[in-house]
């Protein structure tokens, strides 16, 4: 590294002024610069480096930016023309202040680089600055020596040249230094006496964040020496803080820096020595392209922007992220949480090619923002994400959500039930081929660590996977004990599942648990079960047909996004860092609802689950996800609100979906609730007609097996009555009641719909006050009876009672006005 | 008339630096050149003068000549850098003189490397094969169109300084004869191929040494050479797996080759640098080029379609061929029908979704869904005779490019479908999924038996069921997946419903029952006339590329028209059914050479899916394969 052996091929050295300055003042700046607490800040880390395996000082290039200004510049502009000289004043600063070896080479590494720079940005501009680039390693290559200086041994007159300096060539003195000898070839190399390096070549690649699409990722190889070798890994993101540099030919650099390699270089053109050379190349024949290398001397974790590995790093604060990102990305995420629509808005951005099924997109909203984790006093800790599961007729775009969910989230898997096993979910213990050593393979669930793993046609999974995941659905960690290995792994991630019903369409007839093919403990861990039926009315057919068609016609316009997605990418990962707390309120208002659902829950016996604690640990983990949406520290009640709703939504329409109006809900204005209405406004004037058949005393219909196409209505805007399924359950239940006591006294004891109709108003009668009142329950109680008639067959209608003799005389050929009814003898009371 | 006009062919060289030479440090010499070549090719047919890489063999070729090449870019390198301008010393009298190093790889006189007018570059690197799948009448046919020196073998002489002054003397009448020859030669539509222009004689080379250098073809069994091509202007245009045409200067020398040679191992210690590539990354990264020569990319011209007969431009500058095409668009289709009805054994219903298969093609993305995609599951397949087989061989003849997976067992077990990136030779190890766009992929299902998938058997299969519904192939990168989006047709060949996902199922009903297949195919193929075969191959690109759009009054029609049909039954028709009704409805129209859709074409296109579900309806009595 003296400048004295440096020239000992091209004779006259320039003398580099500006190298020698930086020298000076990255000494003084060593010296002087001073912690808060005024004590000189890389005192005690140069005194470390007397341990003979240290003999890197790593600086943080912020500190010098405040020392002086102009000194980092420099540094940054003509990093490479400069280390060498940074090196020789930590050396000389090390010296300093305590005893080391003369011989020892020392090193210094730049931390905290400001900007950053992608692989693919590297240009030959760059060559020689300080930069940090990230990457993703894919190839590390084993630590070998390097020789930094060598000590030649002349074979002539076997004098010593001391200190030839090696720069990625190997390098023989030119010429002996004794005067005498004119020895030029022959030398030897005296390791003993040599001074080397530890050096390790790795190769990066491009993240899959910042490659454009339908290209390559690029790859650079990084060369790194001394203390920095072996802190990377296959596998890991990592960024490099050094200067790209271009291999073998370092002619360029020599000419900006000091640095001579004039004599390898002297070599390379006679072209007789070291090299072994082809007859061509010995003619001057070269090749006039270079390889690029990364020159790193400095390795670090990266640290994640939103595509990192770290989605939810645990040290990661809403400062840090904040950041991380640029001005304008700051500025766009705040406006957006401005926004007032903000909820809705990134919804209808999301998912713009699909149509309607807003309170799924919602659902998988909250479920991309999360649920604060939380550990209890004893230690257990319960986990924030938010599982959905979708089920729902074929063809009606389940995968898509998937799909989009995959292409939206980082870190998310999409994998298909049907083709994955248990230890393709979880981890899997497979032997190495070459070792013949046990190795734990990651599954989709691993791989998704973090993030979102989407699995479509859940139902088909086997059972026993199905259960296998249990325990990742919600202690977040999978264990193996197989074949010697016993671990524990995280898996942290939020599942997105898609199930078909069992035979190929939603039996609305039918509870959720009989109509998907899964096992209770596995549906109670999902949050949120949202059920997509593929509806027939008007409104939706019109819209669904628009959309397509749209799609069909590039109407460019057609796909309107208010945020673009790397914008709402940015916004999730900043909310995500909100640990939103519950007020006290919103506690209040928490408990309320949940003390409704489970009065609900005791009055209905259709309920496809029990509402259990864990449906109010999803409220709340829900209403954390809506707080962190608004980015807001604390858990209100407007948050619970739309929680609750959200829950209401998914398990209780489930439930009661045949005609039931939550009368404590305003917001009715989706899909399911324009049906209902049909189907309801059907019942007051739809008593002609097709429906005839399914009346005929003949055909004893079973209950189950009630098709969906009862739902086919026109989508009458008039507002029908609207009635809680249990409400409704409970009149079904006193008529049947009341009709089979009436056959149980009496064979010929059917009743005439009038007789039951002013039956039950007298039962009533104590609740009615007014003559309207009167009317409406009297119109009530007919819609009830058709309903019980002809969709759901409790009740058969004896309409031509001629054929069958049972009824009185007068009435046999006409079709009734007032038939006679009777309690289907298949119809079973519940509980 | 041709030794002047040829010389920016022979020695494009020249060109080049006498342009640098005059550019008087103006930096946009660079487009100025391109420009040149540029103009020189626009003159009518100049391109056919420029040989190709793909039908002249390499060790016909100048090195330093203008050449073309259609390819695929199946890798690229990362990026390199060279001395773009550089310094040379006389050694006689220590003159100094600036020389430019672009489109060049070598540089035979002494270079003064610490010269300060150094200028360091940057150029790009695309590993390129032959367009994979590429049918052998669309080989032939370019080949005939070229006007190159091709001259039949025997007079070949490897001398090419006095080879090219001979020719010169007969440029004008050798093409004339050469063309009838292959026309000639054509017509009888067999495959034997004249050795002047047959790239497979570069097999004789590299089948010797293929055992130690792959030269990463997607497809096995596949032939040419493959090239390095440098790119020096807008690399980032170009995508991984576009087919394009390369106009370049052609770099064979043998010092690229022997890097892989000199290895000692002693010095590797001392000089890490100098093992700063494995060998196997060398092998792959430089192979030796008389092999894959390296191609130094002047301009290229992405192809739009792989159609021979076709002019590569945009068709909106051919209106007046496309015009006349159209006019008789209907009886070509006509014919067409009548063809395919014979092949698919009397099948009408199945031949008009045939053609509506074949001309599809993805003409837009809409977040995760393409849009146009078509793949066809053919059921009920004839097995007991080699009926794919021959049905394969009559697609082979229509579509420019075509591959036909057997989907036998061991096939799925064994075969490399995805490609994936080998971190050791850095490079990107093809697969059979890596095509090019609108090349047709015939899998045949009818060869599968019952028995185990292992792994790569389920992969393959999850692979192909990706392809299918989303026309991407996740590339395995190790460490993750890239999705590359694509574009390939899919036909599914299969005796019941394929297990394999499809757009659209049409069960087979053959009207005839040919005792001897063999025959009834080869009396049927003598029969079509080549002229005949060429229409219907224009006809297919060209309705593939019109353009189409619903006017608003078509589109309140089949709103309404779903609407009606949800009233009247709401299992008849499905969000999904609609969707594919309306890729049917387009591609009816296109292929009947409409633009818009018309009322009357959106009543057919339901009328024939009404035809095909009642088909379905009847099998799935027969087969318990439904979800």
């Amino acid at each position: 590294m003296e400048p004295s052996v440096e020239n000992s091929g091209s004779g006259v050295q320039v003398k580099d002024g500006l190298a020698e300055k930086c020298q000076k003042l990255f000494l003084e700046f060593l010296e002087e610069f001073q912690n808060p607490n005024g004590e000189i800040l890389y005192l005690p880390d140069a005194e470390e480096l007397i341990r003979p395996e240290r003999n890197t000082l790593v600086v943080n290039f912020t500190n010098i930016e405040h020392f002086n200004q102009q000194l980092a510049t420099t540094i940054q502009e003509d990093y490479y023309r400069v280390y060498p000289y940074m090196c020789r004043a930590v050396r000389h600063f090390a010296r300093d202040h305590g005893n080391i070896p003369p011989s020892k080479e020392f090193y210094v590494a730049f931390s905290d680089f400001p900007t950053k720079q992608k692989i693919r940005e590297l240009s030959t501009a760059r060559i020689g600055t300080l930069l940090r680039i990230s990457g993703q390693v894919v190839r590390t290559h084993p630590v070998h020596p390097e020789l930094v200086s060598g000590t030649f041994l002349c074979l002539d007159c076997q004098s010593v040249v001391k200190d030839v300096e090696q720069q990625f060539k190997y390098t023989q003195p030119s010429i002996c230094k004794n005067p005498v000898c004119s020895n030029r070839m022959r030398f030897m190399l005296d390791t003993n006496k040599s001074r080397f390096v530890d050096f390790q070549k790795v190769r990066i690649q491009e993240t899959q964040a910042e490659l454009p699409r339908g290209s390559i990722p690029r790859s650079v190889e990084v060369v790194l020496r001394a203390e920095a070798v072996e802190s990377a890994q296959a596998g890991d993101r990592c960024d490099f803080t050094g200067a790209l540099i271009v291999v073998p030919d370092v002619s360029v650099l020599a000419i900006a820096g000091t640095r001579s390699e004039t004599s390898s270089r002297v070599t390379g053109r006679e072209g007789f020595q070291a090299e072994g050379i082809q007859g061509l190349k010995a003619l001057g024949v070269r090749d006039l392209s270079y390889k690029l290398a990364f020159l790193a001397c400095y390795v670090a974790p990266t640290n994640p922007r939103f595509g990192g590995k770290e989605l939810r790093q645990e040290d990661q604060t809403a400062e840090s992220v904040k950041n991380q990102m640029t001005v304008q990305e700051w500025e766009k995420v705040f406006e957006m949480s401005q926004d007032k629509n903000l909820y809705h808005n990134i919804c209808s951005s999301l998912f713009p090619t699909i149509h309607g099924n807003d309170e799924i997109k919602r659902g998988i909203l909250l479920m991309l923002f999360g649920g604060v984790g939380k550990t209890t006093m004893e230690g257990t800790s319960l986990r924030g994400d938010i599982n959905v599961c979708i089920v729902g007729d074929p063809s009606t775009s389940k995968s898509q959500f998937l799909k989009h969910v995959e292409d939206f989230a980082p870190r998310a898997v999409y994998t298909s039930g049907k083709g994955s096993s248990a230890a393709g979910l979880t981890a899997a213990v497979v032997r190495d081929e070459e070792s013949h050593e046990f190795v734990i393979e990651a599954g989709a669930l691993m791989l998704a660590d973090n993030g979102v793993c989407c699995i479509d046609e859940f139902d088909k999974m086997d059972l026993k996977d199905q259960v296998a995941i249990h325990e990742a659905m919600e202690q977040q960690t999978i264990s193996i004990t197989k074949a010697g290995v016993k671990a524990t792994l995280n898996a942290r991630t939020s599942i997105l599942a898609a199930a078909n019903p069992i035979d190929g369409r939603y039996n609305r007839s039918k509870s959720l648990k009989q109509n998907v093919n899964m096992s209770a403990p596995i549906m109670s861990r999902f949050d949120l079960f949202f059920i997509l039926v593929d509806e027939c009315n008007e409104v939706t057919d019109y819209a669904i047909a628009r959309r397509i068609v749209d799609l069909h016609c590039r109407n460019i316009e057609s796909v309107q996004r208010v945020y673009a997605t790397d914008e709402i990418q940015r916004y999730i990962l900043f909310a995500r860092q909100f640990q939103p707390k519950i007020t006290h309120e919103a506690q209040e208002f928490v408990v309320d609802q949940y003390k409704r659902l489970r009065q609900r829950d005791a009055g209905s016996s259709k309920s496809s689950w029990r509402i259990t604690v864990r449906q109010l640990e999803s409220m709340l983990r829900l209403s954390e996800a809506m707080a962190r949406l608004y980015c807001s520290d604390e858990v209100h009640p407007k948050h619970v609100k739309e929680a609750f709703r959200l829950l209401n939504k998914s398990i209780i329409r489930v439930d009661s979906p045949d005609i039931s109006f939550d009368q404590d809900q305003p917001d009715s204005q989706d899909i399911t609730d324009h049906d209902m209405l049909g189907a309801e406004s059907q019942g007051t004037n739809g008593t002609s007609g097709t429906e005839g058949t399914n009346g005929h005393p003949g055909k004893a219909v079973d209950v189950d097996q009630q098709p969906i196409r009862s739902e086919k209505s026109i989508a009458a805007a008039q507002p029908a009555f609207k009635m809680t399924f249990s409400e409704y359950r409970r009149i079904s239940n006193l008529l049947v009641l009341h009709m089979q006591k009436l056959e149980d006294l009496d064979d010929e004891g059917s009743l005439k719909k009038s007789e039951l109709i002013n039956w039950y108003l007298q039962e009533m009668e104590g609740e009615i006050d007014t003559e309207a009142e009167l009317i409406a329950k009297k119109s009530l109680i007919e819609k009830v009876l058709h309903r019980l008639i002809h969709y759901d067959h409790i009740i058969i209608e004896l309409t031509k009672t001629g054929l069958k003799k049972v009824g009185g005389e007068g009435e046999e050929p006409r079709t009734e006005e007032d038939p006679l009814l009777v309690v289907n003898p298949n119809y079973m009371l519940d509980d | 008339m041709m030794p002047s006009s040829h010389d920016w062919i022979n020695n494009p060289m020249g060109v080049v630096e006498g342009m640098f030479a005059q550019r008087n440090s103006n930096p946009q010499w660079g487009s100025k050149v391109v420009e040149y070549f540029k103009d020189k090719l626009k003159e009518k047919e100049a391109h056919t003068w420029v040989p190709s890489l793909n039908d002249v063999p390499l060790h016909y070729l100048k090195p330093d000549s203008l050449v073309k090449f259609r390819c695929l870019i199946q890798d690229m390198f990362d990026p390199e850098f060279y001395m773009g301008v550089y310094e040379t010393v006389e050694p006689s009298n220590n003159a100094k003189v600036l020389k430019c190093g672009k489109y060049k790889d070598v540089t035979e006189c002494g270079v003064d490397l610490i010269s300060r007018n150094t200028v360091t570059s940057e150029r790009q690197t695309f590993y390129c094969v032959p367009v994979p799948g590429e049918s052998q009448w669309a080989k032939d046919s370019y080949a005939c169109s070229s006007q190159a020196r091709v001259v039949p073998s025997t007079s070949y002489v490897p001398s090419r300084q006095k080879r090219s002054y001979e020719e010169d003397d007969d440029m004008d009448t050798q093409p004339q004869k050469q063309r009838e020859l292959h026309i000639e030669h054509h017509g009888n539509g067999d495959s034997k191929r004249q050795e002047t222009e047959a790239p497979s004689s570069q097999t004789t080379t590299p089948s010797d040494c293929s055992s130690h250098l792959d030269l990463n073809f997607p497809l096995p069994g596949e032939r040419g050479p493959a090239c390095l091509v440098k790119v020096y202007e807008e690399s980032d245009s170009f995508k991984l797996n576009d087919t394009i045409e390369v106009y370049g200067i052609l770099s064979m020398s043998p010092v690229l080759s022997g890097v892989a040679e000199e290895k000692d191992l002693a010095s590797s210690l001392l000089d890490p640098v100098e093992s700063m590539e494995t060998v196997e990354e060398q092998r792959a990264h430089s192979p030796p080029a008389s092999l894959v020569p390296r191609l130094h990319m002047l301009f290229a011209k992405r192809l739009q379609h792989n159609n021979p007969l076709l002019p590569s431009a945009p068709l909106e500058d051919n209106s007046t061929v496309f015009s006349s095409f159209l006019s008789e668009i209907t009886s070509v289709r006509a014919d067409l029908l009548a063809y395919l009805t014979h092949i698919l054994l009397g099948d009408g219903l199945a031949a008009e979704y045939l053609i509506l298969h074949l001309i599809s093609s993805v003409y837009s993305r809409r977040d995760v869904l393409p849009l146009g995609k078509f793949s066809l599951n053919l059921s009920g397949c004839p097995t007991t005779s080699p009926y794919t087989d021959k049905l394969y061989t009559i697609i082979q003849q229509l579509v420019p490019c075509s591959y036909r997976l057997g989907m036998s067992l061991q096939n799925m077990n064994s075969l490399r479908l995805v490609p994936r990136k080998d971190y050791v030779a850095n490079r990107l190890v093809s697969g059979a999924l890596q095509l090019s766009n609108n090349t047709s992929l015939f899998l045949d299902e009818t060869q599968l038996e019952q028995g185990q998938l292992d792994t790569s058997g389920v992969r393959n299969v999850t692979a192909l069921g990706n392809l299918i519904s989303w026309q991407k192939v996740d590339y395995d990168f190790n460490y993750h997946k890239m999705e590359f989006p694509c574009n390939i047709n899919v036909l599914i060949s299969s005796e019941g419903r394929s297990l394999l996902p499809s757009d659209c199922q049409v069960h087979l009903q053959p009207q005839v029952t040919p005792s001897n297949m063999e025959e009834y195919f080869s009396t049927f193929l003598l029969a079509q006339m080549s002229s005949q075969l060429n229409r219907y191959r224009v006809y297919l690109t060209v309705a593939r590329t019109l353009d189409y759009s619903i006017s608003d009054e078509v589109t309140k029609a089949v709103e309404d028209d779903f609407v009606d049909m949800r009233k009247d039954d709401p299992q008849s028709i499905s969000a999904e059914d609609l969707h594919r009704l309306l890729v049917v409805a387009r591609l009816l129209s296109l292929s009947l050479g409409q633009t818009t859709l018309s009322r009357d074409c959106w009543m057919r296109a339901k009328h024939l899916e009404v035809l095909r579900t009642s088909r379905t309806e009847q099998q799935k009595s027969v087969n318990g394969n439904e979800p």
